[in-house]
C-alpha cells in the first residue's frame, strides 16, 4: 500500500477507536448518573452539572484523538 | 394545520437543497469537479480560516492582507494590501500552484496568464500564498475568523454597555428590569454568578474572578451562535481563538494562585513518602498545563467539528454526483438535508453546553488554584463537624425515604 492509503486508514481506525472509546465513558457516565438521579430525585441538578463536566472531560480526550485523525486525513492534500 | 406547515417545511428545504446543487454545479465547474478538490477547497475552505467572505452566490469579498516581511537584503518592512488579489498582482508574492513540486518553490506562479487564470479560479483563496523575494516573517492579515471574532466582541460590548447604562439609572436594582433583553441576560448572568463561580470558587473570592467568567461566557457563546448564521463562522473552531481563552484562564490560574496551591504544587501532596512527592510533582506540573491546553482543544475541536460534519453532508451530494450520477445525488439530497438540519440543532445545543463547559471548567480550575487550607485546627473542626452534620442530616433524609414507617 502506498503511504498515503495508510495515512487513510490510520486517520478512519483511529477516528473510530477514539469513538469506541469515548462512547463507552461517556454511555457509562450516563448510566451511573441517571442511577444517581433515580435513587435521589432531589440531586437531580447537582448530578447533571456534574454530569455535564464530567463529559466534557471524557470528550476532551477523544477530541485530541480526533484532532489527530483530521490532520492525518487532511495533510495529504498540503 | 400543523401537518400542513410541516409538508410546507419540508418541500422548502428539499427546494433549498435542489436550489443549491442547480446554483452550485456550474459555478464549481471549473475548480472542483475532482474528489480532492471538494475536500480541499469546498469543504475544508469553509470550515477553517481564510482571507475572504463567501457570499456566495452574491459575492467574494476579499479581505485586507498585510504581512511583516523581511526583504532579500535583509531589511524588515510592513507591507499592506487591499485584497489577496492585489498582494499578488502588485507586490512580490506569487500563488503554490498545486501541478508544481511539493516543496512549493518550483510551482510559485507570480505573474503572467498562469497568474490570470488561478485568480480565475479562485485559487488564490484556498492555495497557499508565498513571497517570490525573501520571506514573510509574520502573517497579520486579517482573516475570517478575526472578523467574526470582532463582530462577537462588538455584540457583547454593545449588550452589556446598554444593559450597565440601564443599571445604573436604577432599572433592575430599584425596580424590576425591564424588556426581553435584560430579563434574558439577567438571568444568564445570575445563573453563571450562582452556579458556577459562587460554588467552584471558595468563600468571597468568586467576586474577583466573576467579571472574567461572565466575559469568557458570552462572548464564546455570541461566537458559538454567529457560527450558525448563514455566511457567517465561528470564531471559536479558530485554535488560536480557543488557545488565547485558554491561556487567558491559564494566566489568572497563574497570577492568582495561593501559596497552598504552589507548595502542593511544587512539593507535592502534605505527609506524603518521598518516593511519592517524585512521581507526583512532574504529573501535577504536566497536568496543570494540559488542564488548559485541553480547555483550548475541546472547545475548538466542537466548533470545528461541527461545521466539518455539515459541510461533508452538504458535500455528500456533490461526491455522490461524481460517483453514481445525478440520481443518486438527487436522492442524497433528501438525506443530507435532512441530517443537516438535526446536525444544526445539535450545533445550537452545543454553542451553549461549550460555553458553559468553558465556563465552568475556567472557574473549577480558578478555585482549585486559589484555593487556600484551614491550617488553623479549630475551623477545620468547624468544617468538619459541618460537613459530618449535613451527611448525618441527608442520610436521615435517605432513610426517611426508604422506609418511611420507621420514623
Amino acid at each position: 500500500m502506498e503511504a498515503a492509503a495508510l495515512a487513510y486508514l490510520a486517520a478512519g481506525l483511529g477516528a473510530g477507536l477514539a469513538a469506541i472509546g469515548a462512547g463507552v465513558g461517556i454511555g457509562w457516565l450516563a448510566s451511573s448518573s441517571m442511577d444517581g438521579a433515580a435513587r435521589q430525585p432531589e440531586a437531580t441538578d447537582d448530578i447533571r452539572n456534574l454530569m455535564i463536566i464530567s463529559a466534557a472531560l471524557i470528550e476532551g480526550v477523544a477530541l485530541f484523538a480526533l484532532i489527530i485523525c483530521l490532520l492525518l486525513a487532511v495533510t495529504i492534500f498540503l | 394545520m400543523t401537518a400542513r406547515a410541516r409538508s410546507f417545511g419540508l418541500a422548502a428545504l428539499l427546494l433549498l437543497g435542489l436550489s443549491l446543487m442547480g446554483t452550485a454545479r456550474p459555478a464549481e465547474a471549473a475548480e472542483d469537479v475532482t474528489l480532492e478538490g471538494i475536500v480541499n477547497n469546498v469543504i475544508l475552505g469553509h470550515a477553517t480560516d481564510g482571507y475572504y467572505l463567501n457570499f456566495k452566490p452574491f459575492a467574494n469579498v476579499e479581505l485586507p492582507r498585510i504581512m511583516l516581511v523581511r526583504t532579500a537584503d535583509g531589511a524588515l518592512g510592513l507591507e499592506a494590501y487591499g485584497s489577496t488579489e492585489a498582494m499578488l498582482r502588485n507586490g512580490p508574492y506569487g500563488v503554490v500552484s498545486h501541478g508544481g513540486d511539493a516543496e512549493g518553490h518550483g510551482g510559485l506562479v507570480t505573474e503572467g496568464e498562469a497568474l490570470n487564470e488561478a485568480i480565475a479560479a479562485d485559487e488564490h483563496l484556498h492555495s497557499s500564498v508565498q513571497r517570490a523575494s525573501g520571506h514573510v516573517v509574520l502573517d497579520l492579515s486579517i482573516s475570517r475568523h478575526f472578523v467574526f471574532g470582532l463582530l462577537s466582541m462588538l455584540i457583547v460590548f454593545g449588550v452589556f454597555i446598554v444593559l450597565a447604562q440601564r443599571y445604573r439609572r436604577g432599572v433592575g436594582r430599584t425596580e424590576a428590569p425591564r424588556g426581553v433583553l435584560q430579563n434574558m441576560m439577567e438571568v444568564l448572568v445570575i445563573f453563571i454568578r450562582d452556579e458556577i463561580a459562587k460554588p467552584n470558587i471558595q468563600g468571597e473570592k468568586w467576586r474577583t474572578f466573576l467579571p472574567y467568567l461572565l466575559s469568557a461566557f458570552f462572548f464564546i457563546l455570541v461566537a458559538n451562535v454567529l457560527g450558525l448564521v448563514p455566511y457567517a463562522g465561528a470564531a471559536t473552531s479558530n485554535i488560536a481563538v480557543t488557545g488565547v481563552l485558554a491561556v487567558m484562564t491559564f494566566v489568572i490560574v497563574l497570577l492568582y494562585g495561593s501559596k497552598d496551591h504552589y507548595k502542593e504544587l511544587f512539593t507535592g501532596p502534605p505527609d506524603a513518602p518521598l518516593l511519592v512527592r517524585i512521581i507526583f510533582v512532574p504529573i501535577e506540573i504536566v497536568g496543570l498545563v494540559m488542564r488548559h491546553l485541553a480547555l483550548a482543544i475541546r472547545l475548538f475541536a466542537n466548533m470545528m467539528g461541527g461545521a466539518l460534519i455539515i459541510f461533508s453532508l452538504i458535500g455528500l451530494i456533490f461526491i455522490m454526483n461524481i460517483l453514481f450520477g445525478e440520481v443518486a445525488a438527487a436522492g442524497t439530497v433528501v438525506i443530507s438535508i435532512g441530517f443537516t438540519v438535526f446536525i444544526l440543532l445539535l450545533k445550537l445545543l452545543v454553542a451553549f453546553i461549550q460555553a458553559y463547559v468553558f465556563t465552568i471548567l475556567s472557574a473549577l480550575f480558578i478555585g482549585m488554584a486559589v484555593e487556600e487550607h484551614h491550617h488553623d485546627e479549630s475551623s477545620d473542626d468547624g468544617e468538619g463537624a459541618r460537613t459530618s452534620g449535613r451527611l448525618e442530616e441527608r442520610l436521615d433524609a435517605v432513610e426517611e425515604a426508604v422506609e418511611p414507617s420507621s420514623a
